[in-house]
């Protein structure tokens, strides 16, 4: 006979308390025997059910047995309740899960070694942990379409699909794009979209997460790597102003892909597809490794950090002895908190005194995550004292770059010429012309001496999305060639004018910043953990 | 014994589908009786001492099903009509709805007032043109004689009937996958509890009835519970309609106090249909149910009489087969219904049901294999009551019984490379 059952603990007014696996768990009504097990620290293993969608009780899987019902209850649909005896192991649900399991591999191709989602499949996993290891199956499986483009950037294979239905509530819930539906019937069901209406929505990457099988692939992923060989670099995304938790999938110093990582509070499971594919533009855009200096007339060559340093600050010293009025900088929002700090303070010692904030919008905010606001960081540049992107600021600067009045400009990561703000021949033209940035952008090419930094993703550093929280971006890449953080960069260019502040890393100069900003006080590089820190007052 | 037809009653008389013949013949003076003599309340409890228990198949008591409502919500109640008939084997409401609507009508019309609803719904099987017609027809009478929309029959109620038409999927019959159909999404069962009583047909207390409990629900109008009860047996009270279809003589629907024997029923139906082939088994209430072979066949056709035997009332579609059938055959058959039929949501009946079929042709075509009838035995026992519906039991019952049964002739037909009876056919 089994153990005693050991006594219930007391449940306050809102609470159930209830044995799983003879575990004593107390949890809020209402409340599923699945979560109540999760709780406990039991795995009841699950396909359809996902955190945040709606309830589908389709896939079976989590099928366990409760004292007094005749009838295997499904964990995912089952509220807890006083008392309720739960057991998730018993040979009854063991052999039930086998029979689950079995279904749905007989239809199942078993592609694993050309499918992408091997070795984070749910069907490898729970076959593993809970199948028969055999088959009875001997028939003719049945037969669909594979590498099937169901959208833009989603490749469909209908036999790998165990119609949990995932991606259907994702776009009927979430998305609210209502794409997919189930059609046809028994083992002939199919997913697939409706007339003319192929999943192209700004969301459509979401349903390749929460497909638990390789149905659903991202195409910019597929046969890129497979997946155990990835490591997951916990990170915000810099795409907009949200700030989407995710993980950067990296293999051999490279990002393969861009997923989102949970984090209730700013993007609950969810990320865009442009923020998905934003690590891209890093392998995408030409990058320049070492610092560029411009001759007189030729163009830009390579030469040493020390002597580009020299030359930039050389060419500002110039520009702001022949009177500060005549130098200007434009700073970008895309930059982290650390890298807006050092540019502070660096501008001060320098003494250039104008400065603007470039701001990128585009589109609306969205009922999801979208926001207009595509600059990352806008509330980290107002915090550290640049203020907040301004379009009519930069458009005063270069219109006194055009008119001659601004001889020295100094741009960090902003590229006015790309964004067709000015005239190449207009920057090309001044006097002092320095730019920072990852890419070899127009305006790097156009400037007197260019500093190349570390790109999205080789950093380290923190951005305050648009509620006022603070997050951080881990590097998951090493610098290519000689780029060096933008702090890094900034603290050496305004060292010749005084600037004595040496930081050791990123993490220093947080600590720093958080000293002198009363919004950050308190926090430090290491409580912002992986969730991110709201701001005091934010 | 001497038996008035009742649910019959009108069948093969001129007009019978037309309110003015079924005024003559004394139709709606039940409803005008429960409108003068009852509260809704008080008719609530008279259906519920009828013993009238479902006549959809799952048999369950309809009063105590309407007592399920929740009481003082202020959200509507909604009653809709299960027409969806579609089990195999079964034809019973059709022959109501498309000879006597009124007699289904009236029942409608006494039960919403009784549950409070002011709305209800038909929900007609999406083959079933005629009968869709001839119910419309039927409404809009009623609706011009004050039979339906506001203050019926000066009773001070309100009642609106809206026929919709299903698209000609069984598991629409189905309780909760009818109401997702009737809101006009895929007919997918939902996940019970919640059952329909409490949330239902967009949200809201809904009662699903069967066509047939509804007829009955007339006649306990008419003629008052005592009388009811005291037709058929305990506890399986009031007539039934039997469709008889299969190796018999005359197939059709009959009508039977609950508890008629089964030979009497196959006899009412003219016997057997050759009489050099005798009886082999028996399916008492529909494909779904489970299948009795002739030696247990001297039984009684009510609801506890046949679950004492091992099977179900079901939906009263009881086909007899004679000695000529080929069992692997017949539930090929039946296995190729339902998987065709699977709605494809819940992975057990999605998967098992096209398994079966596989099975079952490799063993009809000889190319089974030892282990073949225990995978279906082992496999039926894998769907049944793991599913989100009553679908799962509806294909493991007939997979577990005709095996059960009938396993010699299963095996035989692995040891034999084929069937023995196409064999011997052939020969």
């Amino acid at each position: 006979m089994p153990d005693p059952t050991p006594p219930l603990p007391p449940a306050g007014p809102d609470e159930v308390a209830l044995l799983i696996d003879d575990r004593p768990v107390v949890v809020r009504k209402g409340t599923t025997v699945l979560r109540a097990a999760e709780a406990a620290g039991l795995l009841i293993p699950h396909y359809c059910y996902h955190p945040g969608l709606s309830i589908a009780g389709n896939c079976r899987m989590c099928l366990i047995e409760i004292d007094k019902v005749p009838k295997l209850q499904i964990g995912c649909a089952t509220a807890a309740t006083q008392g309720m005896v739960v057991r998730t192991a018993t040979p009854r649900v063991k052999t039930a899960r086998e029979g689950i399991m079995e279904f749905l591999l007989i239809n199942h191709p078993l592609d694993c070694p050309i499918c992408d989602q091997a070795g984070e499949c749910r069907l490898q996993q729970y076959e593993a942990a809970y199948g028969a290891g055999t088959s009875r199956f001997t028939d003719e499986k049945v037969h669909w379409p594979k590498r099937y483009d169901i959208g833009r950037s989603v490749v469909f294979d209908a036999e790998r699909c165990i119609k949990c239905t995932r991606c259907i509530r994702f776009c009927d819930e979430i998305s609210k794009s209502r794409e997919l539906a189930l059609f046809q019937r028994g083992d002939h069901a199919i997913i697939g979209t409706f007339p003319g209406k192929p999943l192209d929505n700004p969301y459509s990457g979401n349903t390749v997460d929460v497909c638990p099988v390789g149905a659903l692939t991202w195409k910019p992923f597929r046969f890129k790597a497979r997946v155990w060989f990835l490591r997951d670099v916990p990170s915000a995304c810099a795409g907009c102003a949200r700030g989407c938790n995710v993980n950067l999938g990296t293999y051999r110093n490279r990002v393969h892909r861009m997923t989102p990582r949970a984090n209730l509070e700013v993007n609950r499971y969810w990320m865009c597809d442009a923020g998905r594919q934003s690590y891209a533009a890093l392998t995408e855009q030409p990058r320049f490794e070492r610092p560029l200096a411009r001759p007189a007339t030729d163009a830009s060559e390579p030469i040493p950090w020390d002597e580009a340093v020299e030359r930039a600050a050389a060419l500002l010293r110039e520009a702001v002895a022949a009177g500060a009025d005549g130098v200007a900088a434009i700073v970008s929002a895309r930059l982290s908190l650390e890298d807006l700090h050092v540019t502070q303070r660096a501008l001060q010692a320098i003494g250039i005194g104008r400065v603007a904030v470039a701001p990128h919008e585009e589109g609306q905010d969205d009922h999801l995550l979208l926001r207009r606001d595509k600059t990352p960081n806008a509330r980290g540049a107002a915090l550290v004292g640049l203020g907040a992107p301004n379009a009519g600021r930069v458009k005063e600067i270069l219109e006194d770059v055009s008119s001659g009045r601004v001889r020295g400009l100094l741009v960090v990561g902003e590229d006015p010429i790309g964004d067709g703000l000015i005239p190449a021949s207009d920057l090309r033209r001044l006097p002092a012309l320095v730019a920072i940035d990852w890419w070899k952008s127009p305006t790097v090419e156009a400037a007197g001496v260019a500093l190349p930094a570390c790109g999205y993703g080789e950093w380290e550093g923190t951005l305050v999305n648009f509620e006022g929280r603070a997050q951080r971006c881990r590097a998951a890449l090493k610098p290519q060639g000689e780029t060096e953080p933008v702090w890094r960069i900034l603290a050496a260019l305004a060292r010749p004018f005084g600037f004595g502040a040496e930081y050791a890393s990123a993490s220093a100069v947080f600590d720093e910043a958080a000293a002198g900003i009363p919004a950050l006080a308190g926090m430090s590089y290491r409580s912002l953990g992986t969730g991110g820190a709201k701001l005091k007052g934010a | 014994m001497a038996y008035d037809k009742l649910l019959t009653r009108n069948l093969g008389k001129p007009n019978s589908a037309t309110l003015d013949a079924y005024q003559a013949s004394g139709g709606y003076q039940g409803l005008r009786r429960v409108f003068k003599e009852f509260t809704p309340e008080k008719f609530v409890e008279e259906v519920k001492a009828s013993g009238l228990r479902g006549r959809g198949g799952a048999g369950f008591p309809a009063g105590v099903k309407w007592g399920f409502l929740p009481k003082g919500l202020e959200v509507p109640r909604y009653l809709c009509v299960n027409a969806d008939e579609s089990e195999p084997g079964t034809f019973k409401d059709r022959l109501l709805i498309e000879q006597d609507p009124h007699l289904v009508l009236e029942g409608i019309i006494a039960s919403a007032w009784a549950i409070g609803c002011h709305t209800a719904f038909f929900y007609i099987r999406g083959e079933f043109h005629k009968g869709a017609r001839i119910f419309q027809k039927a409404i809009e009478e009623a609706y011009a004689k004050g039979l339906l929309g506001r203050n019926i029959l000066g009773s001070g109620f309100d009642l609106d009937l809206i026929v919709y038409r299903g698209a000609g999927a069984y598991i629409c019959g189905e309780e909760t996958a009818l109401l997702e159909s009737l809101e006009g999404k895929r007919g997918l069962p939902r996940i019970k509890p919640p059952f329909p009583a409490v949330v239902g047909l967009y949200g809201c207390p809904t009662i699903i009835n069967n066509v047939e409990t509804l007829a009955n629900v007339t006649l306990i109008a008419e003629r008052g519970a005592a009388w009811f009860a005291a037709i058929g047996r305990p506890k399986n009270t009031g007539p039934k309609l039997f469709c008889v279809s299969g190796h018999v003589a005359r197939p059709g629907v009959y009508e039977a106090p609950l508890g008629i024997p089964m030979k009497e029923l196959i006899e009412m139906a003219g016997g057997m249909m050759r009489p050099d082939r005798p009886l082999k088994a028996v399916v008492p209430g529909g494909s779904s149910m489970k299948i009795l072979p002739a030696a247990k066949c001297d039984v009684l056709m009510d609801f506890d009489s046949l679950a004492a035997a091992g099977t179900s009332l079901g939906s009263a579609g009881m086909f007899v087969m004679d000695s000529g059938t080929c069992m692997v055959d017949a539930l090929w058959n039946v296995c190729r219904f339902y998987a065709h039929e699977s709605c494809g949501q819940c992975t057990p009946c999605r998967e098992g049901t096209g398994w079966f079929v596989k099975i079952l042709k490799r063993l009809e075509r000889g190319d089974g294999v030892p282990d073949d009838v225990e995978l279906l035995d082992n496999v039926a026992s894998r769907v049944e009551g793991n599913t989100i519906c009553p679908f799962g039991e509806a294909v493991a019952w007939p997979v577990q019984s005709y095996v059960k049964e009938f396993r010699d002739e299963f095996q035989e037909h692995v040891t034999r490379r084929g069937c023995p009876l196409a064999a011997a056919a052939a020969r």
